[in-house]
């Protein structure tokens, strides 16, 4: 923690305080007023671009305290948002329960769920966790929500929500700019939420797991029950997640939830740091915005060269390939360690050795 | 670094003006496609063919003169990205129609595209889509899924079942006939027409043997013949996409299952054959256009455009698929025509516009499709195809509506 010359604490809680000086405090309020008023200039289009990294980084949140935090490697993520975006949607669907209500519903039996699926970590580790993560996505997605789950009332295989029944104490979440104002709401508290579990016992605990977990047991550590809680708490960010994905799109479908996006979070992790909640942040804005980017150096273009959409595409996703070797070789501790080196180098400006 | 800006610079001043720019009157029209996901084994067809249509159209005086100006993009069949992409299209470049690529994309932006009356003309062609209480932006030019098995099932039935010699003695000895359904279960293309398929064999008295689950990537699906043998089928259901089809129907073939097949429109094209190769004879499926190649009307302008158009890509390695392409942009074109005309060019406009067709077809053996305000299914006439030397040949025209015209209103629609 680098402070500016001549700012000292004489109390505990103030060298634990978040935003410790004016400037830092300055730069938050910025941040928020930012995030609050984007709506007003940005058109809908970067609004549901926001909306998709706000819904990746919920995603992606739980993801980064297995992996990051605790050291479970998990591939099966999507299999609790699936549960939380499911849950929400039969709660407002089948038994009319307002949103908020089934959304809490919904990030309960995700959480409780997780768990479930944790409880093999009491045994196994590492490679072996891949596997039984895994195992739940096939089985909650691809076998449960499929075959019966999405069955439910007659429908075909999926849940499409009639407009106005997803309402906030009468106030109608239906539109990109809603949908933004819920899905930040939610990420900054579930990130001040995570960073706050972090700097508890319960986040050392995970931590010390993470680091060894035979240490951690010697030292009284209850392994199996922060594992446990771990689980717990990354399903209910996951719940989360699908209880925001419900009313982006009114609509949910196994499809949403395959194994791919639980690869994909897990890449999204590895981009942004391990073991960070700026990584999350960053690197799910990265694997969002970038293609967005690449969309336009490309449309444009194929007015002039067609076969540039057609036949060069692969280039985007090799780009992408290229991107994440890239980072695992040269930045392996992601974008948060390399936006610490920036605020490094402006700390110790002019002398930075 | 500096050869690199040098060639980059260079290539910007010989680089020709955007067209467009000179300020000729255009329509945009959006195109979500997939090339690089796992549907890009026929996403890659479709999308030539829809630039090859596209031209076709302007060279043929556009919407009323106006050109279309195509933002065609791939999604990689990542829902999220689809949807980044739709936004981009309707917000960004202004699109007042799309041309949709799979189920995923278009069932999780149809209640959207309803919002927006964004009229969405996709290559899913999902029953659900077809209820305008549902899904009133949806439009489809292809038979649904569910009416496609349902016809597959009943050509079988009347073609071979009931006149073929080798079931004869079945026939005679009063058997019901057997059916089997090999498919993915969760993939929703997949598994849409299920409970249709099975309703359907209910009415024709077939006895059904339970599901075999075989995955869109399979490549060995042994297991699953072998579990269907002991049911001894008569008949057995592909409802996957052409490679796993084709690797099924090969095991089915090697270990002597004694079925005929009948194939979902997804599944059944020229790659089938050429992946299948003996084991597809006499394999029946349904095609909701011609081949390519086919001896039909505005063929010749396919074949021509697609030499012209995309010279580096060989006429045997197209499919059906870039038919129905052309299709699908020609559709759109007539939409937009007569949306133009009524001075209506627009989401609400086009969508009317999609509902005054009657029995309207470009060619391409394409059914007359004829829409409605309250029916989006764009006919109920299906052509059922068989394979003979390697070759398709048309089996019959099955009239859904002219064969049982109650329930084709009634339990028939909307799944």
């Amino acid at each position: 923690m680098y402070l500016p010359a001549g700012i000292y604490h004489e109390t505990y809680a103030a060298s634990h305080a978040w935003w410790q000086t004016n400037f830092v405090r300055a730069k938050m309020a910025l941040l928020v007023a930012l995030v609050a008023t984007l709506p007003l200039y940005a058109s809908l289009y970067v609004v549901s671009v926001a909306n998709i990294t706000l819904y990746t980084i919920l995603s992606a949140l739980g993801v980064q305290l297995l992996i990051g935090y605790c050291g479970q490697i998990t591939l099966g993520h999507a299999a609790f948002i699936a549960v939380g975006a499911y849950a929400t949607a039969m709660g407002v669907l089948f038994w009319g329960l307002p949103y908020p209500v089934a959304m809490a519903v919904g990030c309960l039996l995700a959480g409780l769920w997780s768990a479930l699926f944790g409880l093999p970590s009491a045994r196994i580790k590492g490679f072996y966790m891949i596997m039984t993560t895994m195992a739940a996505q096939f089985i909650t997605v691809d076998f449960i929500i499929t075959k019966y789950v999405s069955r439910v009332g007659g429908r075909e295989h999926y849940f499409s929500l009639p407009p106005g029944t997803i309402t906030i104490g009468g106030w109608p979440v239906d539109s990109e700019v809603k949908v933004y104002y819920l899905a930040s709401a939610l990420t900054l508290l579930s990130l001040a939420g995570m960073a706050n579990l972090l700097r508890t016992r319960v986040g050392r605990a995970w931590i010390a797991i993470r680091d060894n977990d035979i240490a951690a047991e010697a030292l009284g550590v209850n392994v199996v029950y922060y594992k446990l809680l771990a689980f717990f708490a990354a399903g209910v960010l996951g719940g989360v997640a699908g209880a925001v994905w419900i009313p982006s799109l009114f609509f949910v479908s196994p499809e949403h939830f395959q194994l791919s996006w639980s690869v994909w979070l897990v890449g999204v992790v590895l981009i942004g740091g391990l073991g960070s909640l700026h990584g999350v942040v960053f690197g799910a804005i990265f694997v969002t915005v970038i293609p967005e980017l690449l969309k336009f150096a490309v449309i444009p273009l194929s007015g002039v060269y067609p076969a540039l959409t057609e036949r060069f595409l692969y280039v985007k996703e090799a780009a992408f390939g290229l991107a994440i070797i890239l980072f695992l070789l040269y930045e392996p501790r992601g974008l948060a360690y390399r936006w610490q080196q920036v605020k490094n180098y402006f700390n110790l400006w002019p002398f930075a050795y | 670094m500096k050869r690199l800006a040098l060639a980059l610079l260079a290539l910007a001043v010989l680089l020709p003006p955007l067209p467009g720019v000179v300020g000729a009157q255009e329509v945009k029209l959006g195109s979500l496609n997939d090339l690089t996901g796992p549907t890009s084994d026929v996403g890659k067809d479709i999308a030539l063919g829809i630039r090859e249509a596209v031209q076709y159209v302007n060279d043929t005086g556009g919407i009323n003169g106006k050109r279309i100006r195509l933002f065609l993009y791939d999604y990689g069949y990542r829902v999220p990205e689809a949807i980044t992409t739709y936004k981009r299209f309707r917000d960004f470049d202004k699109v007042p129609a799309i041309l949709g690529w799979g189920t995923g994309d278009t069932e999780a932006l149809s209640p959207t595209v309803g919002r927006d009356r964004m009229p969405y003309l996709s290559h899913s062609f999902s029953a659900k889509l077809t209820d305008p209480k549902t899904a009133p932006y949806n439009f489809v030019y292809g038979t649904d899924y569910s009416s496609n098995a349902r016809a597959a099932m009943t050509a079988w039935f009347e073609e071979v079942w009931q006149k073929d010699p080798r079931f004869k003695a079945a026939r005679e000895k009063g058997e019901k006939p057997r059916v089997v359904m090999f498919y993915s279960f969760p993939i929703p293309y997949a598994s849409a027409p299920i409970k249709a398929l099975k309703d359907h064999a209910a009415l024709l008295g077939f006895e059904v043997g339970s599901d075999q689950d075989v995955s869109l990537v399979a490549l060995d699906t042994k297991s699953q013949v072998l579990a269907a043998k002991a049911f001894k089928p008569h008949l057995a259901w592909h409802g996957n996409t052409t490679m796993s089809v084709a690797a099924t129907i090969k095991d089915a073939h090697a270990l002597e299952l004694g079925a005929d097949h009948i194939v979902n429109n997804w599944g059944y094209d020229e790659n089938l054959v050429r992946l299948a190769g003996p084991a597809a004879e006499g394999v029946m499926g349904i095609a909701v256009t011609a081949f390519y190649g086919e001896k039909v009307p505005l063929m010749d302008k396919v074949l021509e455009y697609g030499k012209k158009i995309n010279p580096g890509v060989p006429p045997e390695a197209r499919m059906i698929r870039t038919v129905q392409s052309w299709v699908q942009v020609l559709m759109m074109a007539e939409a937009m025509k007569r949306a133009d005309k009524a001075g209506k060019l627009n989401g609400p406009g086009i969508k009317e516009a999609f509902e005054t067709f009657k029995d309207w077809t470009p060619g391409l053996g394409r059914p007359p499709i004829t829409l409605t305000a309250t029916d989006h299914r764009p006919g109920s006439v299906i052509p059922v195809y068989r394979v003979k030397g390697g070759k398709f040949e048309l089996v019959k025209n099955v009239d859904l509506k002219a064969r049982w015209p109650k329930e084709w209103d009634g339990e028939f629609f909307g799944y």
